[in-house]
């Protein structure tokens, strides 16, 4: 289960409905404990995909190695990483699922016309072939 | 001695540490002193094969390993490792069908020899049967991709047109019968692939493609198929392909030559990688004026349908990044290499064109004019009016610049046959003082000449419409082509 604080939610949406029609996406920070994991920092990152970033979006490692560092320096963890949906479900797409990684949780926020929608989060497996939903409170 | 950092999920696997202190020269020596003190992690970072899982990158410092000497990378004392996901995804595929769509028993008789070979199978057929591809015109080229792609099994097929049959079009747009001439292209095209293949979904869309309307009618579709014989809407269907991230499976074709390629696939070209400007208005000609042999269309026609066939499946080697030329006057097939162009104006890194644009104009294609004659100009001239010319014995010049060829399939037998380029050689044939009138086959290429002759000091007029508006309008026994 993950529960995303007010603050970084209200972060992750309005980057979301800024970059719209084009994808973002980002990392959350938080703690993982005995009761699931906590965002309490929305960290946005630039979709550095090139090519039409309405429909893809990439992560430079880069910017990941500084998001975790970050999360250290906070005394935090990097809990998980958030992308956009712009126009269509938040769904983890065969794009997101070839692409990802089974260490994070993938929130995935649906934007329609600019405005918020709906999201899930997805917990991918190690080999890439399906992604569990996991629940998700904001 | 050189620390590795371990992200936070994998801590639960390298005894709740964050970091762990290893000795080690090299990145290689590190990493397996890791995973053998934490055996646990082995199976999070490394495949069945022993190598690093395709997400995982390995930085030494701020760098990646990748970019230094990979495994072999020498570390010192106080340097830093790091474990770093590769991320990236996007809305473009959607997830996967859930797998309780099925092949019925006359499916299975009907696909049988899809069946039977491994890289189709029922998992492909219902690949294809769960497909949606888009054709964009169903003349030529969209007469034998709707016919073999409707007989695959593609599940759901659109069709983008709205012309009518006519005589013309059967020498080659064999979706298309005798009895079809004079019904909407997209029906008749529809029945005879319903009559090949009632499995399949078929959804018409009887409207000229527009920047209005194109990104509505795409988005609905997995693969866009290319089959339209116009700069304007070529590059109309190549730009709402890269902005909506849909591949797009090019053909093209004139007289004896052909083209394919597949364009915005999976970070590939684009056709404005190829051709950032189109030509000049009028410089390419299109099959109306400059023919096309009839069995032409089908080679191309049933490339782009294998390449559309091929990404469904995701079997073999895409036709991404080459472009197949066809010369079937040599029968030769030659290949040229396609770069992905950075400064590309739609799918650079820093793309100028973000949605779509007037392809009319971008194209050089002037709005069409009001009917009415233009001013200050003696401008075009009907042939009715050129007929009683003739019959009043008025002192003019008719001249005809179509080709030789042209001129043996139906001419006036009062005009003087000058091809159009042939016309600078032969000026001085020509009395300044006479009033002259061009015609060819519709009233492109005489409005040429008619410029032409113009800059030269003659006062020349174009029949409107060329010879075939003299054949509908003066003379019914002069055949059209």
């Amino acid at each position: 289960m993950i529960r995303i604080e007010s603050g970084p939610w209200q972060q992750m949406v309005a980057h979301a409905g800024a970059a719209y029609p084009n994808e973002c996406c980002g990392a959350m920070l938080g703690r993982i404990d005995d009761a699931g994991k906590t965002v309490t920092i929305a960290l946005p990152l630039e979709n550095a995909y090139e090519g039409p970033r309405a429909s893809r979006y990439e992560l430079r490692p880069e910017d990941l190695l500084r998001a975790d560092k970050e999360a250290r320096s906070r005394n935090l963890d990097l809990v998980g990483i958030y992308h956009s949906h712009p126009d269509c479900d938040a769904y983890f797409s065969e794009t997101d699922l070839k692409n990802s990684c089974p260490w994070y949780s993938f929130v995935v926020l649906s934007i329609r016309n600019g405005a918020f929608d709906h999201a899930n989060s997805w917990l991918p497996d190690a080999d890439q072939t399906k992604a569990e939903r996991e629940e998700l409170t904001y | 001695m050189p620390k590795v950092l371990i992200p936070t999920p994998l801590r639960q696997y390298a005894g709740k540490q964050d970091s762990v202190v290893l000795s080690g020269s090299t990145v290689g020596e590190v990493l397996t002193a890791l995973t053998t003190l934490h055996a646990d992690l082995r199976r999070q970072l490394f495949n069945d094969e022993g190598k690093l899982r395709s997400f995982v990158n390995v930085y030494l410092n701020d760098e990646d390993i990748r970019y230094l000497q990979k495994d072999a990378t020498p570390v010192k004392d106080g340097d830093t490792v790091s474990i770093v996901p590769s991320i990236a995804g996007g809305s473009v595929a959607a997830p996967p069908e859930p797998a309780t769509a099925e092949l019925s028993k006359d499916e299975i008789l009907r696909y049988s020899r899809h069946l039977i070979m491994p890289e189709v199978g029922t998992e492909g057929q219902l690949k294809l049967k769960a497909a949606k591809v888009l054709l964009v015109g169903t003349g030529g080229l969209g007469a034998p991709l709707g016919l073999y792609l409707a007989a695959a099994g593609v599940g759901r097929i659109g069709l983008v047109d709205f012309d009518v049959v006519d005589f013309t079009n059967l020498q080659r747009q064999v979706i298309h019968g005798t009895s079809d001439v004079g019904r909407k292209k997209l029906d008749s095209a529809a029945d005879r692939m319903h009559e090949i293949n009632p499995f399949v979904r078929i959804d018409k869309h009887e409207v000229a493609l527009s920047s209005e309307n194109a990104l509505d009618i795409l988005r609905d579709y997995d693969i866009i198929v290319d089959g339209t014989d116009n700069f304007p809407t070529r590059y109309l269907v190549n730009d709402a392909c890269v902005l909506l991230g849909k591949p797009n499976v090019y053909g093209s074709i004139f007289r004896f030559e052909g083209q394919a390629t597949v364009f915005a696939y999976q970070g590939g070209p684009c056709y404005r990688c190829l051709y950032p400007e189109p030509p000049p208005p009028g410089l390419v000609p299109s099959c109306a004026e400059g023919g096309v042999l009839g069995i032409l269309p089908g080679t191309i026609g049933l490339i782009q349908a294998t390449e559309t066939v091929k990404l469904i499946l995701g079997i073999g080697e895409p036709l991404v990044g080459r472009l197949l030329l066809y010369d079937a006057l040599a029968m030769r097939f030659r290949e040229l290499k396609l770069r992905k162009n950075p400064e590309c104006p739609v799918c650079g890194e820093h793309p100028t064109v973000t949605k779509l644009i007037d392809y009319q104009q971008f194209c050089g294609i002037p709005k069409p004019q009001p009917e009415a004659p233009m001013t200050g100009d003696a401008g075009d001239i009907d042939p009715t009016e050129v007929k009683a010319k003739i019959d009043r014995g008025d002192k003019f010049v008719l001249i005809d610049v179509r080709e030789p060829h042209e001129y043996q399939i139906c001419n006036i037998p009062f005009a003087k046959l000058i091809p159009l380029g042939e016309l600078p050689k032969h000026l001085d044939e020509l009395n300044p003082a006479d009033e002259i009138v061009a015609h060819c086959k519709s009233g492109m290429r005489s409005a040429k000449a008619v410029d032409l002759l113009k800059k030269n000091g003659f006062h020349a007029r174009n029949m409107k419409g060329g010879i075939l508006a003299w054949s509908d309008k003066v003379d019914p026994s002069v055949p059209k082509y």
